[in-house]
């Protein structure tokens, strides 16, 4: 048997899943939580990516500093998305494409946003913001690439600390309630909006992780979430839209056959395969939906029950 | 004279994306606004007609006018064959309005495959996972476009041949033309298509799920009927825009071909046609004079011009979201035949 893949590319793998892990988790969530598909996770994930790149390059910390920051910024422009953009509409009882369409705007004003803040970077602080990386500043634990390490360890915290949030707190629970049965929590006594609010504020907090971890892991641009779109919602629907732990074998699952799979694929068939890469998604998104709309947790849960 | 000839090019130009705008715009009312289906991957279709254009039409007029083009690399040598063919179509306008034709209905049955494919997964499901499915095939084309080298050239593109060289110097007045005559046979065939039976079930379908299936219609059918009608036409604004530009590049991108058409159609009245052409020239028009004066920004903010477009145009499609769901012109209840 030979081995197609070497360490190195299992590596990347885990990381690149460690990524799209945060960014499904979040889909997840507002899906469960708010009912709509969040088209501007994308964006949120780059302004993470940029927050990171503007504190390293213009204060010199490390990189891992800015996670705070990205988590803090990521979850107050996504509150700011639910609270000025889709709470009016939904108040007004707007229909779901109605508010995906509102998540699309939202999701373009955040990109020129992010493009302006970039020209405004090279032209004021003249330190070049686009396909630029901060992998130089990265540190090494025995030749182990920090971003691995981190993504690893941010991962398993992250899991940890959302179990204990919706099983062992009253918020959590109300928060569990509140994506169960909206007009039930309320009439317990929960206040749902609250709980809409800090599901945003999760969601977007963790694609603020995410994409802090970008720019130590590759190349970025101004468009770098736009780039893991299709491969985030692929994961988070593989992952059974409606399932939050779901989100996390998704992403790990298209992590690995994106990156595994275009290595192997190269390997076999030439390196032409290469930029065909993010068809992969888009294939394994269709024969979800074709299969089994419900992901992989609508596969479980249908053995479960027989 | 000079002026009143960059005037007269200005307007022709408003005047052909106008109607280029339209003919999309009103794919996109057929899908969402009679039929309730959240298309946004737009940019799929067109880029798939335009990429038809730029695949076909030079090997297929080679082929028609019997060019002799033995030794010559079709993307490579792009420039010698291309202007080959305009000096064949400036002599002979029948084969330009022939090459047109043709092109234009294998830009439709690649559009209608390219609907039938991307729909296909996701159209028995409900509309959120359909919008999920558009978004993220999006962008797709131009990934293929800019790896397989032959389809259009890679990321330089390649040139079209000119189907109005026969015009010479009115050839911006009959290319314009050619796409208002088109926009206009969309325009009445989409009238028609909303006044049948077809396009009563089409909205039954929009409006009431449910009901439309207890009557006994397939929704998941008339759903992708209705994509693959829109897709069509989509795919015919892909080629018209190649056709027009006479090149074909890798580079559609969602903001142009997706999000503008959708801000166009909310502006201008789900579900009503006329409103959705009037919603187009409206904000067409707004659009082309901040691009053509948006000069007069430059060196005042810290940036580049474009990204304020995309932050004021986001915004102005929340506002619209927010305060006017139902466009400018509403759509209004169709009379019915009293039994």
């Amino acid at each position: 048997m030979i081995l197609l893949v070497e360490l190195v590319t299992l590596r990347e793998a885990i990381t690149y899943s460690c990524i799209l892990s945060f960014l499904a988790v979040g889909i997840t969530l507002l899906y469960k939580t708010t009912k709509v598909p969040n088209f501007a996770h994308a964006a949120l994930a780059t302004l993470g990516a940029y927050v990171t790149y503007s504190l390293t390059s213009l204060l010199g910390i490390n990189p891992y500093l800015s996670l705070p920051v990205s988590f803090l910024i990521g979850g107050l422009v996504a509150l700011c998305l639910f609270f000025l953009v889709l709470e009016p509409m939904r108040r007004a009882k707007a229909s779901v494409t109605m508010l995906m369409i509102a998540t699309l705007a939202f999701d373009i004003v955040a990109s020129g946003a992010i493009n302006a803040y970039a020209d405004y970077l090279q032209t004021t602080f003249k330190i070049s913001a686009r396909n630029v990386s901060l992998i130089r500043m990265d540190f090494q634990i025995a030749s182990l690439p920090g971003v691995f390490l981190t993504s690893i360890t941010l991962i398993a915290m992250t899991v940890i600390l959302l179990y204990l949030l919706l099983n062992r707190t009253y918020l959590g629970i109300s928060l569990r309630a509140s994506m169960e049965n909206q007009i039930l929590a309320e009439t317990i006594g929960i206040n749902t909006t609250f709980t809409l609010m800090l599901s945003w504020f999760i969601a977007g907090g963790l694609a603020g992780l995410g994409g802090t971890l970008l720019p130590v892991w590759t190349q970025i641009d101004t468009g770098v979430g736009m780039v893991f779109i299709a491969s985030m919602f692929c994961a988070s629907t593989l992952g059974g839209l409606g399932e939050i732990y779901g989100a996390f074998l998704g992403g790990f699952l298209l992590g690995f056959a994106e990156l595994l799979g275009t290595v192997i694929l190269s390997k076999t068939l030439g390196t032409w395969v290469i930029p065909y890469r993010p068809v992969i998604p888009l294939i394994i998104l269709s024969v979800t939906l074709l299969v089994s709309p419900r992901g992989l947790a609508g596969i479980l849960v249908r053995r479960r029950s027989k | 004279m000079i002026t009143e000839s960059i005037f007269f090019l200005f307007v022709l130009d408003l005047l052909a994306f106008f109607s280029i705008y339209s003919i999309l715009n009103l794919s996109l009312n057929v899908q969402y606004g009679f039929t309730g289906v959240p298309n946004f991957g737009l940019v799929f279709c067109v880029a798939g007609g335009a990429f038809t254009v730029g695949f076909l039409s030079t090997r297929l007029a080679a082929w028609i006018f019997s060019i002799d083009i033995s030794g010559l690399n079709i993307i490579d040598d792009n420039l010698i064959i291309v202007s080959k063919i305009n000096a064949v179509i400036a002599s002979q306008p029948f084969y330009g309005i022939l090459l047109l034709i043709v092109v234009l209905v294998f830009a439709a049955v690649v559009g209608a495959m390219l609907g039938t494919l991307f729909s296909l997964p996701a159209v028995r499901l409900r509309e959120d996972y359909l919008g999920i499915t558009f978004l993220a095939f999006g962008e797709i084309l131009n990934v293929i476009g800019i790896a397989y080298r032959d389809l259009v050239g890679g990321p330089p593109g390649v040139n079209v041949p000119d189907v109005w060289a026969w015009a010479s110097g009115w050839r911006f007045a009959a290319s314009t033309l050619t796409i208002v005559f088109i926009a206009a046979l969309i325009f009445a065939y989409s009238e028609y298509l909303i006044r049948t039976p077809f396009g009563r079930v089409l909205r039954a379908v929009r409006d009431n799920e449910v009901a439309a299936a207890a009557f006994g219609k397939d929704v998941a059918r008339y759903r992708l009927a209705a994509i693959i009608i829109g897709s069509m036409i989509a795919s015919i604004t892909g080629a018209l825009y190649a056709l027009y530009s006479a090149c074909v590049t890798p580079t559609f991108v969602r903001f142009h071909w997706t999000f503008l058409p959708w801000l166009m159609v909310l502006l201008g009245g789900v579900g009503n046609n006329l409103g959705v052409v009037m919603g187009t020239a409206v904000f067409y028009t707004i659009y082309k004079l901040i691009i053509y004066y948006k000069f007069a920004l430059a060196g005042v903010v810290p940036f580049d011009v474009v990204w304020l477009n995309y932050i004021l145009i986001g915004i102005a499609v929340i506002l619209v979201l927010i305060f006017r769901p139902q466009g400018l012109i509403p759509e209004k209840p169709k009379k019915m035949e009293q039994t």
